[in-house]
């Protein structure tokens, strides 16, 4: 697979970014979930209104490596906000930082469409609760953009 | 334009549970409806209008379930209701001991009116330890769960190719993304779609 060099500033200090979302579980939860606790900052669940981000910190950013995939993603902490948007339908929500995630290297180049519009590689992931604000969860993953709010 | 969530709301504060039209439901696209404006709740925070746990038991039309908190609630099924096991399914098929997520109208009696209710849905991540014809070996957070491939129904999304029955191009090594419907009391889960960055 051909991995790009990382953008030089991070794409993300200039303007929105878009790639991929999904949805992940934590906090107290039932099936496979169950083993999940509340995240790289202690307080996340399925049902708040949060997200999982790739650099939170050196040993986070060191498990998800999206600058393998050609993206560097500013670092940005526990609690900083963001705004999700879907490519798809164009809902959106604001979410905090509650945990490090999605490992973005494991799905290098991967992209996702909804018709014509596209976006790759996975940068960002939403609790439950926040990914059925704009879209169902059935959809698993989707092309959005990320800015601030 | 009348909101699905007006919709639901002026449907059970009139008293008539059950009786929201699904054709006037029906009018608007699964990404609209998800895109549909909801009341501003701070980032970071519980959303009221969103509910986690598993079903402890079923009256008429309501879903009593347990969260995963302990926090008990009460959501109503009404025409309009979208519900998913493994795809698009209907009322009699959610049972007790099933887990669910479901988003709606929080009522002022502490009632949610559901638009959508996942029942045992999963999405997870993880490497595919082994693969046969019939199920996948994956390794989750340091758990194997096994997950069934279910003839007719789970796919396979190989980037942005369109979805595909063929599951054989999947690999052992390989990192995945599992959406899918969990056994209840299992470590198992039926495949509804396997996504795969290549």
């Amino acid at each position: 697979m051909t991995r790009s060099q990382p953008t030089d500033p991070p794409i993300d200090l200039l303007a929105a970014v878009q790639g991929e979302v999904s949805w992940f579980c934590c906090g107290t939860a039932w099936g496979p979930c169950s083993s999940t606790g509340k995240g790289a900052c202690g307080t996340c669940n399925s049902g708040s209104l949060q997200h999982a981000w790739p650099n939170t910190s050196d040993a986070c950013w060191s498990i998800t490596r999206p600058d393998s995939c050609g993206v560097s993603l500013s670092r940005r902490t526990c609690g900083f906000q963001h705004r999700i948007t879907s490519l798809c339908g164009g809902g959106s929500v604001v979410t905090s930082i509650a945990d490090c995630g999605p490992q973005t290297d494991l799905f290098c180049g991967e992209r996702s469409c909804c018709g014509s519009t596209c976006a790759s590689n996975r940068l960002i992931d939403l609790t439950p609760a926040a990914y059925s604000r704009i879209a169902s969860l059935s959809t698993g993953l989707r092309p959005c953009e990320i800015s601030t709010p | 334009m009348t909101s699905r969530r007006q919709l639901l709301k002026s449907a059970l504060l009139g008293g008539g549970a059950g009786v929201v039209a699904a054709t006037a439901l029906g009018s608007l696209g699964p990404e609209a409806a998800f895109g549909a404006a909801a009341p501003d709740v701070a980032p970071g925070a519980p959303d009221p209008d969103f509910a986690e746990g598993r079903i402890r038991s079923v009256k008429e039309n309501t879903l009593l379930v347990l969260g995963s908190n302990m926090v008990f609630h009460r959501i109503r099924i009404v025409d309009g209701t979208s519900l998913w096991k493994l795809g698009p399914t209907t009322f009699d098929q959610a049972k007790p001991g099933d887990g669910l997520y479901a988003r709606g109208v929080r009522m002022p009696d502490g009632v949610l009116a559901a638009e959508a209710v996942w029942l045992n849905i999963v999405n997870i991540k993880g490497h595919v330890r082994n693969i046969t014809a019939e199920r996948i070996h994956l390794d989750h957070k340091g758990q194997q769960v096994l997950c069934h491939r279910v003839p007719g129904k789970s796919v396979a999304i190989y980037s942005d190719a369109p979805p595909s029955g063929d599951l054989s191009l999947l690999r052992v090594g390989q990192h995945v993304q599992v959406m899918g419907a969990w056994r209840p009391d299992t470590n198992e889960v039926d495949i509804a779609t396997v996504f795969s960055a290549h």
